[in-house]
């Protein structure tokens, strides 16, 4: 298992993407920001479990497949 | 009239004696305002209060029913939209100062149905800013509060349709539903709130939070009160991309058949050990899954997938597509924004398409997966909130994986499912339960709730000391 990166590197990650989404993140909201970004990766880790066949790209973009399945 | 206060009557009832003319729309309307204006200064549960169109459309609806007219069972009953709803020539602000100044012109189709059918609208409802970021002090207009203590949070993020229903302001009140957010408030203010399956109401004109989680639904102070209020509204509309073109469900039709022979799952791994889950809650709602059982229904614990899988796909979805609507604005104005919507909106900048894409592919397997559990069993109970309302000062700013609304499996799999108050806890705040179904059987659902409300008679306590002493 990889090791998760320390926060200097983290901290690097959310300043790229924040730069990319054109987001000028105002100074006293960063810190509290980036709390909620560790959150997040924490999640999408959650979601790179494996899959199994259900999860088939070609039903992903319909929502009656996606929300009413069978 | 008999003797209780005219807030305490049923849709239902309060229909029966407009038809009888035992009592007029105008005598409901001015006795809603009355109390609105009493009481809801404590708990701000109202951004605008509409008094001028509610009497006017009283004066309509009782014309109608002295020329013998009848548009339906809403004709000359009091509501309330939460402040998404665009309302034609009134303000529809989404709590955000970004909208303070919009007027739309045109109703939502929500709107545009209650309407027709000789509703009465008092007023548009707080709510958490854009539907996510609340409850906050930093907005144009105050956070709504817990009728049953104003110290503590109603929930969110149709904070003031719970609030309102609770207080008796209105018997219905109208929310939506992105990853809790009117069983939420129904749970802390002890309400029912349905959210019904993806796409059985129109959200046209209902501002946007995350399209493909989106659900407009009501908060009523009965499961009946719900059921009229989803036969008023539910219609195919071919401009809403996510509307099913389905026959519309007999909400009314099931309630009263009690729950013989009914199979319901429990998926107590869900919430039984979760983080911040109190026990007071787990043992209400093992409490009501016992009632259930006497009352003829077969309960049994079931397995799904683990909550936090839901939580986080859910999640990176909502927030994706919330940055999405609103990326210009946080390029251009962010400080516009109130802190707390900041900080939940602005993580959909750090998602990856990869990382929707994932979620994506997630989401069919969970929906799938829950599906499957319920062609084997009718329906679902489980938590909707994990412990009574917190206070103000205990609720975190960002989102985090803990998070104590424990709603999100049904938005992501778009199943209908309501919560539906259980007891109270020591403290005195509403405890709570949610029932789910499978697509588009919110008649089962409501038929559960409505057999579990009758035999366990909790709506017959109201908040009006706890309230009155707040207002005073």
């Amino acid at each position: 298992m990889a090791t998760p990166p320390d926060d200097t590197a983290l901290m690097q990650e959310f300043d790229v993407f924040a730069a990319r989404a054109g987001l000028d993140i105002p100074a006293d909201r960063k810190d509290k920001l980036f709390l909620g970004f560790k959150d997040l990766r924490q999640m999408l880790a959650l979601i790179r479990q494996p899959r199994t066949a259900a999860a088939e790209p070609a039903g992903v973009y319909s929502l009656e497949t996606i929300t009413r399945s069978v | 009239m008999t003797g209780k206060p005219l807030h305490d009557y049923s849709i239902t009832e309060a229909g029966t004696m407009l038809r009888e003319g035992k009592v007029t729309s105008m005598e409901l309307t001015k006795h809603a305002l009355d109390r609105i204006g009493a009481l809801d200064g404590a708990i701000n549960s109202f951004i605008l209060v509409t008094a001028e169109r509610a009497l006017s459309d009283a004066e309509t609806a009782d014309a109608d029913f002295a020329k013998g007219i009848d548009k339906g069972p809403m004709q000359g009953i009091p509501y309330a939209l939460k402040d998404i709803y665009d309302t034609a020539g009134i303000p529809s602000t989404c709590h955000s100062k970004l909208r303070v100044d919009v007027v739309p012109e045109q109703d939502c189709v929500v709107e545009q149905a209650f309407k027709a059918q000789g509703g009465v609208m008092l007023g548009k409802l707080a709510t958490h800013e854009f539907a996510i970021g609340g409850p906050s002090f930093d907005l144009p207009f105050p956070p709504a509060r817990n009728p049953w203590n104003p110290d503590h949070i109603p929930g969110g993020s149709s904070s003031g349709s719970g609030a309102a229903v609770a207080a008796g302001f209105v018997r219905m009140a109208m929310g939506s539903d992105t990853g809790g957010s009117i069983r939420g408030p129904a749970a802390y203010c002890g309400t029912v709130g349905l959210k019904p399956t993806y796409g059985l109401l129109s959200r046209r004109g209902i501002f946007p939070l995350s399209y493909t989680l989106d659900h407009a639904g009501p908060l009523g102070w009965t499961v009946e009160d719900c059921a009229i209020t989803m036969d008023t509204i539910t219609s195919y509309d071919p401009l809403d991309p996510g509307s099913a073109n389905v026959p519309k469900p007999d909400y009314l039709g099931a309630l009263g058949k009690g729950v013989e022979g009914l199979k319901i799952g429990m998926p107590r791994h869900w919430y039984e050990k979760a983080e911040g889950a109190s026990a007071e809650t787990i043992k209400a709602i093992d409490d009501a899954a016992q009632l259930l059982a006497k009352l003829g229904a077969e309960v049994e614990t079931i397995e799904l997938p683990e909550y936090d899988l839901f939580n986080a796909c859910g999640r990176v979805i909502m927030f994706s597509e919330a940055f999405a609507i609103h990326e210009k604005d946080y390029q251009t104005r962010p400080l516009d924004f109130g802190m707390l919507t900041y900080m939940r909106m602005t993580l959909g900048a750090f998602v990856t398409a990869a990382d929707l894409t994932q979620a994506m592919r997630l989401r069919r397997e969970l929906a799938q997966a829950v599906n499957a559990k319920l062609k084997s069993y009718d329906a679902i109970i489980c938590a909707s909130a994990l412990a009574p309302a917190p206070r103000f000062a205990d609720m975190p700013v960002g989102m985090p994986a803990n998070w104590p609304i424990h709603t999100m499996p049904f938005n992501v799999t778009g199943n209908p499912a309501m919560s539906i108050p259980t007891g109270f806890s020591a403290s005195g705040l509403p405890l709570s339960m949610q029932i789910a179904g499978r697509a588009f059987d919110e008649p089962t659902v409501l038929r559960i709730g409505a057999a579990f409300e009758a035999a366990a008679q909790i709506q017959t306590k109201r908040p009006s000391l706890e309230l009155a002493r707040a207002a005073a």
